[in-house]
């Protein structure tokens, strides 16, 4: 577990300059240098006035599996919101006005984010899950990317 | 274990590359980034506002009572909570549609559109919602378009 900042929250009372035995949280970057952050330490989190820096995990349990005729159903709803994206797409590049092409936008965005939750629930919630990898595994052999992404989950 | 269609591939690429960057691994976000590019292939016959409150018109009477039933039985609570936002954010779009279709580009004079980046919804307004009203998200998540 290593220390993470959230700048939105931050009020730079540096408090967690202080306390850090090992000058990480003090980067010209705003975020702690993980390099330097010692494992589960959490002298910062506790010492932030702002509640602004929490752990992050580095070990991930399995998630509680998916029924999967649910599953199903939710892969599918999240095509259909796959393809109310394309569709805004064409939109956006056929349109002959500002506004419509925003609208477009607008909603060719919230599509994604729909069916990305739809995807969520579907099961690929954590990148470090078996489900994933075994997704991973499928493409590993045809895509560096997908094997990239395998060798460091 | 049966694997996700062609259509879902760059959306569920796209989810773990923000699920990445919230567990500040900016290297795998990266590769599933490209993944989801790379796997964006999908095309549409629809080419207007008309034809695609259509598409989300028919999910919401025909598509999502049947995954609602199927979230019931089992009582998956993290489905049924994705469902009761989705729902909520499909209906606004709808209507968003519907209303642009009435009254044009003057529907947007004055008014600016904002994303929920948690849930989704579409704010057309002055200014950014201090919380969504779907999902309670603050005024940080949403992104201006």
């Amino acid at each position: 577990m290593y220390a993470s900042r959230n700048s939105a929250k931050c009020t730079k009372d540096c408090l967690c300059l202080f306390v850090c035995p090992t000058g990480a949280t003090d980067t010209e970057t705003g975020q702690i240098d993980a390099e330097r952050c010692l494992d589960g330490c959490r002298l910062c989190v506790d010492a932030c006035p702002s509640h602004a820096i929490f752990l992050v995990m580095s070990n991930y349990s399995e998630p509680a599996p998916k029924n999967s005729e649910l599953a199903g159903k939710l892969l599918e709803l999240c095509e259909s919101k796959y393809q109310q994206e394309k569709a805004a797409e064409v939109i956006i590049t056929n349109a002959e006005s500002t506004p419509k092409k925003k609208l477009a936008e607008a909603l060719r965005r919230s599509f994604r984010i729909t069916a990305e939750d739809c995807a969520r629930e579907a099961g690929y919630m954590l990148p470090q899950s078996e489900k994933v990898k075994k997704l991973l595994e499928k493409f590993a052999g045809i895509n560096e990317d997908a094997k990239s992404a395998l060798e460091g989950l | 274990m049966a694997y996700p269609s062609n259509s879902s591939l760059s959306v569920i690429f796209s989810n773990l590359q923000k699920a990445s960057e919230k567990q500040q691994k900016p290297k795998t976000a990266e590769l599933f980034g490209r993944l989801a590019v790379d796997f964006d292939k999908g095309s549409s016959e629809v080419n207007d506002f008309v034809g695609l409150k259509d598409l989300v018109s028919n999910e919401l009477s025909e598509k999502y009572p049947e995954v609602q039933a199927a979230a019931d039985s089992v009582k998956d609570r993290g489905a049924l909570r994705a469902l009761v936002w989705g729902q909520k954010v499909a209906a606004i779009q709808k209507s968003l549609i519907d209303r642009y279709l009435l009254k044009g580009d003057e529907l947007l004079i004055g008014k600016a559109l904002f994303v929920c980046e948690a849930c989704g919804f579409v704010s057309l307004g002055a200014d950014v919602p201090e919380i969504c009203p779907v999902c309670k998200a603050p005024a940080s998540r949403f992104s201006k378009v």
